[in-house]
């Protein structure tokens, strides 16, 4: 057998593969009236809020939005919303809550006549927003580190259950039943191409957070954790950024998963923003050029020095992110020893090339140009 | 040829009566590739597909309606399945060379054509090494990987090496799409040229400037046919491969094959010839036995080989890499003027060659509008790139998103396990903490449960339901209640 390697053959093989399929690109699914999911994460950092008092207020902001989830469930009967916080007293869902689901008594914050639907989700948000007021005030406010991380964990994990769950079945052991019936039935069809889980109801989701805070110090690797899901189950992060400056993790978050980042400096005309730049459905996200007034910045975070960087070091080991080649010449996570010739190459100054020996080029002369 | 001096002992169970094929001047014999304990429910009860009961689904019903009270054992048993199967994630922080690069070497000989796996061996494994790449870049974020195919007595290169999921599955997806026709299985396969070209590939994995020992060179096999022919000296490729470090994997098909024996456990510095059945878990070289084992196998193959203790001491130490967080540059769009022009064209550095003939085979990805004016910027030299993770072809700095780095931190600190609540008379929980699922109460009419349904995290001693169990364990890698509470 003759060797052939890299050779005619493989070059005519390539050419046949690199026929462009037609299929392959272009088609986003039929348009379907699919239900979608639409969960809010609101930021109550108190600092941040305090920060652009000027602007805006939790108020005027939760009017915004309270608008733009009725906006978004008149849009389809099945559509969902959910609400969330994020505070110094901890992330919990204001909406739906497992507290209040049964008091459908009377209530003097939202005007009886309204649509049913969209004075529950009112009314409950309202509600629990007092209450989170107050447990916030009864909080301190020493070495708060944002709770955006949780409040996305929770986010996700609500819209995994929607997202694969069929929500008539209400107990654990029913839908155990229902989604082990359902891996069993997916890996015996064994074909289809289908790696992801079979819906029962094909459910849209995606996510809204609103924040004030400027703040860059966060948990890192949760937040990171949770942009990683989110984009495998293709649940866009939409961000609404108040306050003065970008935030590089809230938009790494929204780049990531196909969300809009948007920078809002003047909140006044949040509703605005809102029905426009943020109502775009996830399933004509392939087709429109998303609203965007910044660059991306994928700037990552010193684990020693907990400094943002874009240009570092990294243990091939852990993956771990120095801005520093540690002296010690030890991984600080992993403790994982550093080849020492590396260390010193890396240590070595600005790496200048040695110069290709030409026979006409002057030893240090001005170069011919 | 001496491929077929030694045969390996065959461990058979069953003593079902042995293959014998004796294609060319090689024999093989099927051995039961005994996998302890990673050994699934379909391996559990099966055995070879070929000697497999037909098996209705309404025979698994009807079994439930003998047995009493079954219906809660098979739902226990299912959930236990599933709680296994977050299991087999390790708990303890677990070191691993995870910069890899892999090339995966499937066999496209007439071999591959047999019915056993359905619809036959060769969109079988097509079908499950798409899956496979998706998996592999979820778990090895940076690492790269190059498909060759064998076939007709030649290796065909199907995808160079490359960190693209989406690359690799279009080529894939094209290979599929053709399979009937042009490139069909046909031949002979040959292990030599493949093994050499894939060597040949892995020389210049993450460009040129890199050290050859910086990250973890794999090779895997799909092997299908029970002979290799090749034009010179296998053994020494194999020389050749241990002196690169390369270590080779092989999922044999069919039958075990000695030759395939002896690259697998060369190459991984097993000194003793130890036979499939009885080598440690991390078996080199495994026989399939039926499409879910060929599955199972497949993916251990996602998990990064742990860094040996005995490599660790060995070599210096582990490499530094020097990484640049690029800025990434969208489309300038102002929002002042009413006409968006999106057409501005932008060059960028990494594909110098675009439009000219030599980029004729470069098949482009992703060529969404949009997409294509977007670049990334070096930070060292502010060269433009069009798609990350690279290399600076300018300045040979690796180019990466810190979201591609923080895909795989989860195996720096794996979540700790929650624990299932005994069944009791009374819960403090009424709903599952991460999605409001009403959790099964305790005084029912039927009496106390029998379980609690109730799965909860040591740490913040919040209640989750089964599914969020799974979900915050192979997903999100993140407790939600430990994360929603406030301070440290
Ligand atoms: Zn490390
Ligand atoms: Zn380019
Ligand atoms: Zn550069
Ligand atoms: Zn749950
Ligand atoms: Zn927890």
């Amino acid at each position: 057998m003759p060797l052939q390697m890299r050779n005619g053959n493989e070059s005519h093989f390539m050419d046949a593969i690199a026929d462009r399929v037609v299929t392959d690109f272009g088609h986003p699914e039929t348009f379907t009236d699919d239900p979608s999911l639409l969960t809010v994460i609101l930021d109550l950092n108190p600092l941040g809020w305090y920060n652009i008092r000027n602007r805006t207020t939790v108020k005027e902001v939760t009017k915004s939005l309270i608008v733009f989830m009725n906006a978004h469930l008149s849009l389809n009967n099945s559509n969902r919303v959910a609400f969330l916080t994020a505070s110094p007293s901890g992330a919990r869902f204001l909406y739906p809550n497992t507290m209040s689901d049964q008091k459908d008594t009377a209530n003097t914050l939202v005007n009886r006549g309204m649509y049913r639907q969209f004075r529950i989700v009112d009314e409950t948000v309202l509600l629990e927003l007092n209450n989170e007021f107050q447990a916030v005030a009864q909080t301190e406010l020493t070495d708060y580190k944002s709770t955006v991380s949780g409040a996305l964990s929770l986010a996700l994990t609500y819209t995994h259950r929607m997202l694969t769950l069929d929500e008539s079945i209400s107990t654990t052991t029913a839908s155990a039943i229902s989604t082990s019936t359902n891996v069993a039935s997916n890996s015996s069809a064994a074909g289809a191409g289908s790696t992801g889980a079979s819906n029962l109801i094909s459910m849209k989701s995606r996510i809204l957070v609103v924040s004030p805070d400027d703040n860059d110090d966060i948990r890192y690797i949760p937040i990171m954790n949770s942009i990683f899901a989110a984009q495998k189950m293709k649940v866009s992060i939409d961000v609404v950024k108040l306050g003065s400056k970008d935030v590089s993790y809230l938009q790494q978050a929204a780049d990531a998963t196909n969300g809009v980042y948007l920078h809002v400096q003047n909140p006044e005309g949040l509703i605005q923003v809102l029905s426009t730049a943020y109502f775009i459905e996830p399933s004509l996200r392939p087709l429109v050029v998303l609203p965007t007034n910044s660059n991306v910045n994928y700037r990552a975070s010193c684990f020693v020095t907990g400094k943002s960087i874009d240009l570092g070091f990294v243990c091939s080991v852990c993956l771990c992110i120095m801005s520093i080649i540690p002296d010690l010449g030890k991984c600080p996570t992993c403790q994982s020893e550093f080849d020492p010739n590396i260390l010193s190459q890396l240590r070595r100054s600005p790496a200048v090339l040695p110069r290709k020996k030409r026979k006409v080029d002057p030893p240090n002369g001005t170069p011919a140009a | 040829m001496d491929s077929d001096e030694e045969y390996v002992a065959a461990v058979d169970r069953d003593s079902s009566p042995e293959v014998f094929t004796d294609d060319e001047d090689l024999g093989g014999r099927r051995s039961r590739g005994k996998k302890s304990g990673s050994s699934g429910p379909a391996a559990a009860d099966g055995g070879y597909s070929w000697e497999d009961r037909y098996k209705r689904p309404w025979d698994i019903v009807k079994d439930e309606d003998e047995a009493g009270q079954s219906l809660e054992n098979v739902i226990q048993t299912m959930i236990e399945n599933r709680k296994k199967k977050i299991m087999k994630n390790p708990t303890t922080p677990f070191q691993r060379g995870i910069i890899r690069t892999l090339i995966v070497i499937i066999d496209g000989s007439l071999t591959m054509l047999e019915k056993d796996l359905r619809p036959n061996r060769f969109a079988m494994t097509l079908q499950l090494l798409q899956e496979f790449i998706v998996e592999f870049f979820d778990q090895n974020p940076i690492s790269q990987l190059g498909i060759v195919m064998m076939r007709n007595g030649v290796s065909n290169l199907v995808s160079e090496v490359n960190g693209l999921p989406q690359y690799h599955i279009d080529k894939l997806r094209l290979l599929r799409s053709r399979q009937h026709n042009r490139f069909e299985p046909k031949g002979d396969p040959l292990l030599q040229n493949s093994l050499e070209m894939a060597r040949a590939m892995l020389k210049y994995n993450f460009g040129t400037n890199m050290d050859d020992n910086k990250n973890s060179k794999e090779v895997l096999i799909l092997f299908g046919a029970l002979f290799t022919s090749d034009p010179g000296d296998i053994h020494k490729t194999i020389d050749n491969l241990i002196k690169d470090e390369i270590k080779v994997k092989i999922i044999g098909l069919s039958a075990q094959v000695s030759i395939c024996q002896q690259i697998a456990n060369k190459t991984n510095n097993l000194s003793s010839r130890t036979t499939g059945a009885n080598s440690s878990s991390g078996s080199n070289y495994s026989v399939i036995m039926n499409e879910t084992h060929y599955r199972e196998l497949l993916m251990d193959c996602v998990v990064p080989l742990p860094v040996a203790a005995t490599e660790k001491r060995s070599t210096v130490g582990v490499p530094l890499i020097k990484m640049g967080f690029p800025l990434k540059v969208l489309p300038p769009i102002s929002a002042s003027n009413n006409t968006v022009n999106l057409d501005l064209p932008v060059l960028c550095a990494c594909h110098p060659t675009n439009g000219s003939l030599e980029s004729k085979d470069a098949v482009t990805i992703g060529a969404e509008s949009s997409t294509s004016i977007i670049g990334y910027q070096c930070p060292q030299c502010r060269s433009r790139v069009c798609h990350l993770p690279t290399i600076c072809p300018t300045c040979g700095l690796m180019l990466i998103l810190s979201t591609h780095l923080a895909r795989s931190y989860h195996h720096l600190v794996p979540l700790r396990e929650y624990k299932e609540v005994p069944a009791a008379d009374h819960y403090e929980s009424t709903h599952c903490y991460g999605c409001l699922l009403k959790f099964p109460e305790a005084g029912g009419p039927d009496g106390p449960l029998r379980a609690s349904s109730r799965y909860r995290c040591p740490t913040c001693a919040r209640d989750f339901c089964i599914d969020c169990d799974v979900f915050v364990h192979e997903t999100l890698h993140n407790c939600p209640g430990c994360e929603s509470r406030s301070g440290k």
